[in-house]
């Protein structure tokens, strides 16, 4: 986990950061790229019984039980239906994998550290203590998701 | 140097020199205990375990490891040649040196800054001191104490008992209270800071991932393992097979023709399995690892109480899994310690009651029906059924009312109620229980259980159950709506299934709970689906609840600690043997899981947790204890009298059942592992040879299965191992013993039960033993004969000795009469004690011994014997009660009422032996030697 920020570090050094993109609702968000170690579409999920509600089930990721979060719920959005274009994004947090459930996937989009602002209380009605920046892209703004802050217990226990 | 390779040599020095101090505790004490005279190997090992520290230490620059470690070598040198002799006060500075050595060797990167000058002056008195008496060495010691580790080591490292915080689901607290206890016995306070710096450091609490990943208690958890080369070896193999099975499946699914698939995939099951057990075999661990450091908390905890106490052990080389090796430290600890400070009386109160001074703590490991027993006993002054009681109430833990109904073994159970251990001065009534509540939680999530029996003035034994291992658990698959739920089997007794139309009949309401009547037994009701319902989880459509809607319902009987109660679930699958994950951290808090699991068709199944299902439902034990007591009345009208069993096939359809008291253990073996010596097979186990016996040879029945894994069912006979080869295990069950002992009678065959409506014939593991090898017995003949001769000669009379048996059950009547005749004894039968007590007044000819069961309508087997100890004319008669599992727990009411000895109903040498030992001895004024023949080995 250290590694892996010290290595972001010095990707934003050298050539600035890249970030995976999706749509949560209207939201684009991008998650630091080291941090993410796949998107997939396994979204049958095995629920679990008296688990927060922001928790939708866990799978079976190659041997490992891994928890799939509603990012939706995460973020105070109504809870979503899994479609055709749902899918699921693992990162890393905190040295366990999770895995992010969210409505599109986007491109892969690179900044440059100055260009990254601090973001605003609120984006698009959500809080913005789950953010650590703001790009702005051509045609849109892209939010930096704070995965850690997002996820820990208490953000994400209702 | 790069730093890797730098941190890499530090690495292994710590490794090496935990090693070096693994088991320096007890080399101290040996050379405590040998005093002047020396040991010179032993000393010599010490200074060259010592030595080695002292030089790598310099090597890499730790100069604080380096100055101790030399300062220790001195007053070893010292020792080696003889001008210091190791008096208990060197030894106590030694040890207390070796536990900073060994937080300094913990903590490495920080020793450096640690301050052991405290330690380096009481070493270096020591060795001066060695013209000088031992007596004023010892005070400076106590001066020093100041500078103990305790205070010396970084404040991360430093386990803070008094600051832990009191959740009482942390084995902190237990070290917690205990030393609170301590401390009420002990003013000294220079020497109670000793224990603390020695013990481990308090768990971190509220481990809900249990029992997946146990909390890393005890020793430091060590990353490395040690591992047999041989093991490695078989390792390498099995590997190699693997991937020759791959080739040739990958060939077999590339090829047309298919038909080799079977072969294959048969060939893969063996090599995974096999290599499944391999590897769980590299993480079995022998207990002495645990054991070997409690010498030592008996002697510092005994010095520090003023007590005598003289630890005993046996079976260090039992084997566990490294989990459980590691969680079980603590409770263990907790547990001697509790031996020491409230079981053991002090010296002088020892020798008022006639007792040796020295009191003796006992701590036995041995296998036992597939699980690891642990077993603490003193002779000490034993628990106090009445006062623990008293204290009960004090404390509102239950009221007067229930105290007065409350039995003395349901008393002792209190002491593992939580509200005992918050208690300050339980110590004062004599009572244990403080922490007990912990011990026993810590204990049941390793999936164990703790049993305790006590007698007054004789002394305590508390019984730990433990299974192998934790990762991988065979488990029960079941259906709740559409979703599958992992049970792990140690915690099912038993599966009942109700049909369509009984359940509205079956299942009835007590204070809107639902239960059931299962042999009378009244057993609390919980709907899974129900259970796990929450308003945003769709578990699938729920299935129609209760019986109206004329469907079949079936419930698994699960067991906890404490309590029993069926569990309705949809649907059953199958047995499984699966690999426990735990839950990511969003699903801590739910008590209802244990984990997860990943079925054979690749779908995660979660694994339940029935004691949080129990909580959840709202289960408590008052609940409990009511139930339980009405099960007690309708089970003293109803057939009790239950005896556990294993059942099993030989060959595909002839079931056969073992009760499982007379099974000493289980073995797994591969059809190779069978070597044929002289005509008989025998299996190559642990060094010894065990001959195995096939039931088709000796009995009529079908030829065994032919399977490439098997088990062996190992019993005792005439004080020799005998395996019997069993191809399929069904189950394990409690039946009634209503045998039909007439239709398929032979030797080797009691007779035949209906389990589950197939008949199933009950195995008589002595007469199969005896058809197999008769020269074995011949002894047996010889010894029945001289025994009659010296009981007459010296009774003087020319007649054979009479029992009386009483015994309602007709079927262990019949057995046991049996015994007693093929022994030579006459038999004389009674259905109750009320019958024999007639009998015993009015029967012309005396009777010499009276074996009874404790269970029995009328006058059970504890009045009939205080009828007999009241009654002048009978006395002196010798008492043997008969037991089965289920009535064991009248064991303390029955020594009490003045049974000489318990014995299992089936355990036909024992029992012989027990006859033929009480009707020789006369029976003398002193109280019977405490006997608990449950578990003895």
């Amino acid at each position: 986990m250290t590694l892996t920020r010290e290595a972001s570090a010095a990707v934003a050094i050298a050539d600035g950061l890249e970030f995976a993109t999706f749509y949560v609702g209207d939201l684009l968000i991008g998650v630091n790229i080291l941090q993410v170690e796949e998107i997939n579409r396994h979204v049958t999920l095995t629920p679990v019984p008296h688990a927060p509600e922001c928790v939708r089930g866990v799978i079976n990721l190659r041997g490992e039980v891994v928890t799939v979060m509603d990012l939706r719920t995460i973020l105070g959005l109504p809870r979503g239906e899994v479609t055709a274009t749902t899918r699921n994004v693992v990162v890393n947090s905190r040295g366990e994998q999770i895995g992010l459930l969210v409505d599109r996937i986007a491109d892969v989009v690179k900044a440059q550290g100055d260009n990254i602002e601090a973001p605003p209380a609120n984006v698009g009605g959500v809080q913005g203590r789950f953010f650590k920046g703001v790009v702005k892209l051509d045609t849109e703004l892209m939010v930096i998701l704070d995965v850690d802050a997002a996820l820990t217990s208490d953000a994400a226990a209702h | 140097m790069s730093p890797l390779d730098d941190s890499q040599i530090i690495a292994d020095f710590v490794v090496e020199s935990r090693e070096h101090l693994a088991d320096i505790e007890n080399q101290f004490l040996a050379i405590e205990e040998a005093g002047a005279d020396i040991d010179d190997e032993l000393v010599n090992t010490v200074f060259r375990a010592i030595h080695s520290i002292k030089g790598a230490a310099g090597f890499l620059g730790f100069s604080t490891v380096g100055q101790l470690s030399h300062e220790m070598e001195n007053v070893l040198n010292l020792v080696r040649s003889r001008q210091l002799v190791p008096t208990p006060e060197v030894v106590d500075v030694l040890l207390r040196a070796a536990d900073t050595l060994r937080h300094l060797v913990e903590s490495i990167e920080s020793s450096n800054g640690v301050d052991v000058s405290g330690h380096v002056s009481e070493l270096q008195q020591a060795a001066a001191g060695k013209t000088v008496s031992p007596k004023p060495a010892a005070e400076p010691m106590a001066a020093a104490a100041p500078t103990s580790p305790k205070e010396t080591l970084p404040p991360e490292e430093t386990p803070s008992l008094k600051e832990t915080p009191p959740p009482i689901d942390a084995i902190g607290s237990a070290e917690q209270s205990i030393e609170e206890d301590t401390m009420s016995h002990e003013e000294d306070n220079a020497e109670l800071t000793m224990p603390a710096a020695s013990w481990d450091p308090p768990t971190a609490p509220g481990n809900a991932e249990a029992p997946s990943a146990p909390a890393p208690t005890g020793a430091p958890p060590d990353t490395n393992i040690r591992v047999a080369v041989s093991v490695l070896d078989h390792l390498m193999n099995l590997a190699g097979e693997l991937v020759l099975s791959r080739n040739q499946l990958l060939q077999t699914v590339n090829s047309t023709d298919q038909t080799g698939l079977d072969s294959v995939a048969a060939r893969v099951d063996q090599v995974t399995s096999e290599l499944q057990e391999t590897i769980m075999q590299t993480r079995m661990q022998v207990i002495g690892t645990i054991f070997q450091k409690f010498p030592r908390v008996v002697r510092d905890l005994s010095n520090q109480l003023g007590k005598q106490c003289k630890l005993v052990i046996d079976g260090k080389d039992v084997e566990l899994d490294k989990s459980i090796i590691e969680a079980i430290g603590d409770p263990l600890t907790h547990l001697i310690r509790n031996a020491v400070d409230h079981g053991i009386e002090r010296p002088e109160v020892r020798a008022t009651a006639g007792k040796n001074p020295e009191g003796t703590i006992a701590l036995r490991a041995f296998h036992q029906a597939g699980k690891v027993n642990i077993a603490i006993s003193d002779d000490g002054a034993g628990i106090d059924a009445r006062r623990l009681k008293e204290k009960a109430v004090t404390r509102g833990l239950i009221t007067p009312e229930q105290s007065r109904e409350m039995s003395d073994r349901e008393a002792l159970r209190l002491i593992f109620h939580p509200g005992f251990s918050m208690a300050e001065k339980v110590t004062d009534v004599s009572g244990r229980g403080v922490g007990m509540d912990v011990v026993k939680t810590n204990i049941e999530k390793l999936g164990g259980a703790v049993g305790i029996e006590t007698r007054l003035g004789a002394g305590t034994t508390i019984d730990v159950k433990l299974p192998l291992t934790l990762a991988i658990v065979p488990s029960l698959v079941v259906r709740s709506g559409s979703r599958r739920f992992a049970i792990p089997q140690a915690s099912i007794s038993e599966l009942v299934r109700i049909k369509a139309n009984d359940s509205s009949r079956k299942i009835e309401r007590l204070n809107d709970a639902e239960v059931f009547r299962l042999r009378g037994t009244l057993l609390p009701l919980v709907r899974l689906g129900q259970t796990l319902k929450a308003a945003h989880v769709d578990i699938g459509p729920e299935e129609p609840a209760n019986g109206t809607a004329g469907k079949a319902l079936n419930i698994i009987v699960v067991e906890t600690g404490h309590l029993r109660y069926g569990l309705i679930v949809d649907g059953l699958h199958d047995s499984e043997e699966i690999v426990v994950k735990p839950l990511g951290r969003h699903m801590q808090n739910s008590g209802c899981l244990a984990g997860a699991t990943i079925l054979g068709d690749g779908e995660v199944a979660l694994i339940l947790d029935v004691t949080g299902i129990a909580t959840y439902a709202n289960l408590k034990l008052a609940n409990d204890d009511a139930t339980s007591k009405l099960a007690v009345e309708t089970a003293v009208e109803t057939d009790r009298e239950l005896q556990t069993v294993l059942l099993f096939r030989n060959g595909t359809t002839e079931r056969f059942a073992i009760p499982m008291e007379l099974i000493a253990r289980l073995e797994r073996i591969r059809g190779e592992q069978i070597d044929t010596v002289g005509g008989s097979e025998v299996l190559q186990y642990r060094g010894t040879t065990l001959p195995l016996l096939r039931l088709e040879n000796h009995i009529t029945a079908m030829p065994g299965e032919e399977v490439a894994k098997m088990y062996v069912v190992v019993f005792k006979v005439m004080r020799r191992e005998v395996g019997l080869i069993v191809p399929r295990i069904e189950d394990i069950r409690n039946v009634a013993t209503d045998v039909d002992v007439v239709t398929f009678r032979e030797p080797g065959v009691i007779g035949a039960i209906v389990v589950d409506d197939k008949t199933t014939r009950m195995l008589d593991l002595y007469e199969l033993t005896e058809a197999a090898h008769p020269d074995w017995f011949a002894e047996r003949d010889a010894a029945k004969n001289e025994r009659t001769r010296q009981w007459q000669e010296t009774r003087g009379q020319e007649r054979t000795p009479r029992v009386l048996l009483v015994e309602d059950s007709g079927f262990f009547r019949a057995q046991v009469t049996g015994f007693l005749e093929g022994d030579g004894y006459h038999v004389t039968g009674a259905e109750d004690g009320q019958i024999a007590w007639n009998l015993l007044k009015e029967s012309a000819e005396p009777f010499d011994l009276v074996l009874t069961d404790i269970e029995m309508p009328n006058m059970d087997g504890c009045e009939l014997a205080q009828a007999i100890r009241g009654d002048p004319a009978l006395a002196h008669l010798p008492i043997v009660a008969l037991t089965s599992l289920a009535s064991e727990e009248d064991m303390q009411r029955g020594m009490e009422s003045g049974i000489d000895d318990y014995q299992i109903k089936l355990d036909r040498e024992r029992l012989m032996a027990s006859v033929a030992r009480h009707l020789h001895q006369q029976r003398s004024e002193s109280r019977p030697e405490y006997a608990n023949t449950a578990v003895e080995n």
